[in-house]
């Protein structure tokens, strides 16, 4: 533990004087009254030793202030001192493919890094060894604070390819400054000469510190081999590792496309070697599946993108059958056909042996046929289908195809077969000419001691050039392939053992077979100079993502000489039927370490924690001492019996607890039971329900002010969807053009007048020739009226009079007006008692609305027709009826009444 | 805390009515606590005013005629007249403390001071109504002013006027009353009761008394204490701050002053008991811890002495003499 302004501590040194201090003042005095206080003075000199502050209560606030007093001082847990030199420090970061496997540690161990350099106050430039996906060139960044580096820092990944060391050298050549951390992976990098010019830079700038694993442990996925065996071969993984005296171990996975695990197995490495092997434990069906080997770091570590091995088409297994014409002795060692067939196809294939019909039964890539006539039957009719559906058929002349030729061959033949160079000839055996560019083996090298001495002959044909894949000097064919469905057949017009040339004793035969086996699975094209672009790279922890802008295509006959780079990143490049996989593992050089920097003081990685500052939390605890003690000091004076005190010291301790505010006054603004309001229907018809809402709003005013009543602002409905049993008056505007009503707008209307509501149906204007003013205001009213309330319990109506209780409820009205007047207004000529002897529904034309609207500035916006501020007036007072007819019901049916009341009472 | 400030007095108007509103519980403890003591109408056996029989005597001259007690005459052949007892009614002067001091109640105590003090007086007015006494209230600012009061309602109309005094005094500081002041002019040889804590200074209380004693009055007077002001059950460093202007007190360690001002206040009382000897007083002391019921029997006993006590009083007034022990009031007509 180290503090960061040390000479504070000094202040502990006052804490004596602070105990002496608070020792020599007395507490504070609880306050009593107390009424006899007069004796109390009479008491004269008392005693004058005072009551003391508790020694328990003297200890906490020394505690508290020497807490203040170390937080101040601020400690630093952990911390470690670095070797930094003079300004701004370099911290260089390996972030090749190596330093993935311990990245977090590495990450860690260079914040904790610059934790010392900003405790130094120091700037720190940030130099990545390795280049980053873009292909940027190497730079050192600008010196900064390390709290802004540390950003930086964050961003950094490791990379799929090796570090560029040469480049950093001659960077750091150009570096002014003193100081150096190195968070160094060990790995030598593909250059040594570069390495070796690095550590020299290095070593100029002054005190290195370089802080990496003690004992780096870097595993690379080699290319696999294909061990030729008595099942037919095996894959065999090969790990290369960096020389340790002690036995290592690594395990590998076996992928299937998808990332399915289909095998895990160890590879152990035996002391002081270089690389491991260990076969792939799959049946070669299964194995011809892996998509990629991956090295599965048992240590816990990330995994790199040189411990993936991802595995093309070359790497993948055919299944070959063999068959030969002549059963009895095809296997004989140095004789028979199959010998030599198997012994060349063994490494790359699997080889499956027997009879033909059994062949046909196997899933096959390709069949070899040696010197097997195939008679015109069953069994040719099976080949050729196999054939046309994709099967790859490569037969071998001989005696007996020779003496019968079949249809299943490329090209016609003579019968017979030529000898050269034979006894009984003029000829000389025959050499192989240089494949045709077209030929599946274009580019292979033609050693000049192969010579053919019999062979079959095609019979000349115009064609008979571009099914010829190779040919002797003197322009004969000697393999030919002609197409048949998806399908090839080839021949070799020579046999497959040493009798008639001696190509199969030489290693042309066994590459003109593998890359005739390579073709069965559509690799149809020779490695060339085709660019394949990337489909699908590796990251620096060995995962699939897609490829980066700066990714480029790779010639296809560069693939096993290129390092991967941002340019060319590990991956897959290519079509999806063609993929050629661009791996780390095969490109790197064998492991070594890289040569150490002189003078360099190593840290080891996992010794650089993060520095952990805990000054704030200790000055934290020491004010929550100070609280306690505050409270602590009012409970001794007394102070804590007072409730007020008593609450804020129970806030103090347990904090502010937010209550949430109720949310009960927005529930009580939207529930409609709370409030008395009137309603609209919503028509739809956004003006007509403007005029609606804005005429209920007046006559709610007009009710407001004029009489007891209390309404709300009106709401509007939709029947059927809001319950209505909260409004005693509907509105309901029907215009001519109004859609027809739902059966559940129907069934609400009508349960709504069944319960005592009533609804004032308004036409707004009525008919041509219609009575009143209103008269072909809305033509087509009346129909739409007919149509809306068809389904609606309408009871035999009768018009308004002077008589019903409607023209007395408030006012004594015989005129009913709206905007318009002189229409008839129709209410229920006999109204159930049921109801209170009230209509349920009224019906009009008058346009009451836009006689009872007031625009916002208070003014009318509709005319009333005739006119006058009586009629508007007059139609003020209907709707105050109408709502006290709506409220009270028959309250004064009395008034009707009243003449004959009167009239009686005269009696 | 300044209850005593002048400028409060829209705070303190609340608190006389919060103490206002008190009064109907107070009445009913009074009441309920002088129900617990006998009563009775005392007569003065000797012959005069009152409804008691007291003896025949023959008629003679000058006696008017309505005075013959025709029943006894007739059973023989002198002519005689009754005579009834001299029931007096004694005027009973009642005073309490209406200082701020009063105010004041320790944790160790159920009431405030005044509170009990209150209930105290209103209890023993209670008690000498009903005996058919007549009660004066010692409050030179009560509206009740030198009203003597006697009667069924006369319990309330002392209540309230005696509440209305500490109202007032509560609002107005100068109105309060550490000590009886003699303002009021007192009849002579009326008895008086006094309830206050008396921890003003022995000289103060004296000057008061012996006005009081030059009436010449029969005093009482009701110590009325605290425990907490005994026992001083306080700790450590402790400011005392004073209730009526005296001046805080700081003591540094109350423990240490504990005895001293147990001693200081022994010698206190003692002064105050031969205060009240010397002026022919009777004095004791009532706790706001104990009961009120023992110091109201105390009272009782006191201002209704038997034959043997009542000499020890000084001597010119006779006080109230019951017909004996437990048959108080049983002889009444």
């Amino acid at each position: 533990m180290t503090f960061t302004t040390p000479w504070l501590l000094l202040a502990l040194l006052a804490l004596p004087l602070l105990w002496w201090l608070l020792r020599v003042t007395p507490p504070t005095p609880r306050r009593e009254h107390f009424p006899a206080v007069r004796l109390l003075r009479e008491l004269g000199p008392v005693e004058q030793t005072t009551a003391r502050t508790p020694w328990w209560l003297l200890a906490l606030r020394l505690l508290a202030a020497a807490l203040v007093i170390v937080g101040l001082a601020g400690p630093v847990e952990r911390a470690g001192g670095l070797p930094l030199g003079q300004g701004p420090v370099l911290l260089v970061i390996d972030n090749g493919w190596s330093a993935s496997g311990d990245w977090s540690a590495r990450m860690l161990a260079a914040n904790a890094a610059l934790d010392r350099i900003a405790r130094e106050g120091r700037r720190a430039a940030l130099l990545a060894t390795a280049q980053d996906p873009s292909g940027a060139p190497l730079v050192i960044g600008a010196p900064m604070p390390p709290s802004r580096l540390r950003a930086r820092l964050a961003v950094l990944q490791p990379e799929p390819w090796p570090t560029d060391r040469a480049v950093a050298a001659s960077l750091l050549r150009h570096w002014h400054g003193r100081g150096v951390v190195y968070i160094a992976d060990r790995i030598g990098s593909p250059d040594p000469a570069a390495d070796k010019a690095f550590a020299a830079a290095l070593a100029r700038l002054g005190p290195v510190t370089e802080i990496t694993e003690p004992n780096p442990a870097a595993q690379v996925l080699l290319p696999p081999l294909t061990e030729p065996g008595p099942s037919g071969g095996r894959l065999i993984a090969r790990v290369g590792v960096l020389p340790v005296p002690v036995r290592q171990t690594a395990t590998i996975l076996a992928e299937a496309p998808g990332g399915r695990i289909l095998a895990r197995f160890n590879v152990s490495i035996p002391p002081g070697a270089t690389q491991g092997e260990a076969a792939v434990p799959l049946p070669l069906e299964l194995a011809n599946r892996l998509d990629a080997l991956r090295l599965s770091d048992s240590q816990g570590g990330s995994p790199s993108a040189a411990g993936v091995f991802l595995l093309d088409e070359r790497f993948r297994r055919r299944p070959v059958g063999l068959a030969s014409g002549d059963a009895a002795d095809a296997e004989l060692p140095f004789v028979g056909d199959l010998y030599y067939l198997s012994r060349a196809l063994g490494p790359y294939a699997d080889i499956r042996q027997g009879d033909l019909s059994r062949l046909l039964a196997d899933r096959l890539a390709v069949i070899v046929l040696a010197d097997r006539v195939l008679p015109a039957g069953p069994e040719a009719d099976a080949v050729r289908a196999w054939v046309a559906h994709g099967g790859l058929l490569i037969r071998f002349a001989g005696p007996l195809v020779a003496a019968h030729p079949d249809a299943l061959l490329p090209v016609q033949l003579l019968a017979g077969e030529r000898t050269l160079g034979g006894a009984l000839t003029w000829g000389r055996p025959e050499h192989l000419a240089p494949f045709p560019r077209t030929s599946p083996f274009a580019g292979l090298a033609v050693p000049s001691d192969i010579t053919v001495t019999r062979q079959v002959l095609a019979e000349p044909s115009v064609d008979l050039d571009t099914h010829s894949w190779a040919r002797l000097d003197d322009g004969t064919p000697l393999v030919t392939s002609s197409r048949l469905g998806a399908g090839r057949i080839v021949l070799f017009h020579v046999t497959a053992n040493a009798a008639w040339s001696n190509l199969p004793l030489s290693g042309l035969f066994v590459t003109m077979l593998r890359r005739l086996v390579e073709l069965s699975a559509g690799v149809a094209e020779s490695p060339g100079q085709a660019v394949l672009m990337p489909a699908s790279v590796l990251d620096g922890l060995g995962a699939s993502e897609t490829p980066g802008p700066a990714a480029r295509g790779l010639a296809a006959d560069r693939f096993t000489v290129t390092m991967p780079s941002p340019l060319h990143p590990p991956g897959l490049y290519g079509p999806e039927n063609g993929r050629l996989a661009l791996n780390l593992g095969p490109a790197l050089p064998p492991l070594i370490l890289a040569p150490p920097i002189r003078g360099a003081r190593v840290e080891a990685l996992d010794g650089m924690v993060r520095e952990r500052p805990f000054g704030p939390p200790l000055i934290a605890l020491a004010f929550a001492l100070f609280a306690a003690d505050l409270l602590i000091a009012l409970g001794l004076r007394g102070l804590l019996a007072r409730p007020a005190m008593r609450a804020a010291a129970s806030i103090l301790l347990l904090g502010v607890i937010a209550v949430p505010a109720s949310s009960r006054a927005d529930i009580a603004a939207d529930d409609p039971a709370l409030v008395t309001r009137l309603a609209y229907v919503v028509t739809g018809n956004q003006a007509v329900d403007q005029l609606s809402r804005a005429g209920l709003q007046g006559l709610s005013d007009f009710v407001n002010s004029r009489t007891a009543a209390t309404l709300g602002p009106p709401k509007a409905v939709v029947p059927g969807r809001d319950d209505l049993s909260f409004y005693p008056l509907l509105y309901w505007p029907v215009t001519p053009n109004a859609p027809a009503m739902s059966p559940a707008a129907v069934t609400a209307l009508n349960r709504f007048m069944g319960n005592g509501g009533i609804i004032l149906i308004d036409t707004e204007g009525s008919d041509d020739g219609a009575s009143g003013s209103g008269a072909g205001f809305a033509p087509g009213s009346g129909a739409a009226l007919q149509r809306l309330t068809r389904g609606l319990a309408i009871p035999p109506l009768t018009p308004l009079t002077y008589e019903n209780v409607l023209a007395h409820t408030f006012y004594l009205l015989r005129d009913f007006p709206g905007r318009f007047d002189g229409a008839p207004v129709w209410l229920a000529s006999d109204p159930s008692n049921r109801n209170d002897n009230v209509s349920p529904v009224i019906i009009g034309s008058d346009d009451w609305a836009a006689a009872w609207a007031v625009d916002p500035d208070g003014h009318y916006p509709y005319t009333a027709i005739p006119g006058g501020d009586h009629q508007r007036l007059l139609a003020y007072r209907f709707g105050v009826n109408l709502v006290m007819y709506a409220l009270t019901g028959n309250y004064k049916g009395d008034q009707v009444h009243l003449p004959a009341i009167l009239e009686r009472l005269g009696q | 805390m300044s209850e005593a400030g002048p400028v409060s007095s829209a705070r303190d108007a609340r608190r006389a009515e919060a103490l206002g509103a008190a009064l109907p519980p107070l009445l009913v403890a009074a009441r309920r606590v002088a129900a617990t003591v006998a009563q009775g109408v005392h007569g003065r056996r000797r012959v005069g005013q009152g409804d008691s029989f007291w003896q025949f005597r023959p008629f003679l001259p000058g006696d008017a005629v309505a005075r013959i007690d025709w029943r006894q005459s007739a059973k023989s052949d002198r002519t005689f007249v009754r005579e009834t007892e001299w029931e007096a009614a004694q005027t009973v002067c009642l005073w309490a403390d209406s200082s701020a001091s009063m105010r004041w109640r320790s944790r160790l105590a159920p009431v405030e001071k005044g509170e009990r003090a209150a209930l105290l007086l209103l209890a023993l007015a209670a008690l000498l109504l009903r005996g058919g006494e007549r009660v004066r209230l010692m409050a030179p600012h009560s509206p009740l002013g030198t009203q003597s009061l006697s009667g069924r309602d006369a319990l309330e109309k002392l209540a309230q006027g005696f509440m209305q005094s500490l109202m007032q005094a509560r609002a107005e500081p100068a109105f309060a009353e550490s000590l009886p002041s003699s303002s009021l002019p007192l009849p002579r040889y009326a008895s008086v009761v006094l309830f206050g804590d008396f921890l003003d200074p022995l000289s103060a209380v004296q000057t008061s008394l012996a006005r009081l004693a030059a009436v010449p009055v029969n005093a009482y007077v009701m110590q009325v204490l605290d425990p907490a002001e005994l026992a001083l059950p306080f700790h450590g460093r402790v400011r005392f701050m004073d209730l009526e202007e005296e001046g805080d007190a700081l003591i540094p360690r109350v423990e240490g002053v504990r005895e001293a001002y147990a001693e200081r206040f022994t010698r206190h009382q003692d002064g105050l008991a031969a205060l009240c000897r010397a002026l022919g007083f009777r004095f004791s002391t009532h706790m706001t811890d104990q009961p009120p019921e023992q110091a109201l029997l105390a009272l009782y006993l006191a201002l209704a002495p038997g034959p043997e006590a009542s000499g020890e009083a000084s001597g010119s007034v006779a006080l109230f003499r019951p017909f004996g022990g437990g048959t108080l009031g049983a002889a009444r007509g």
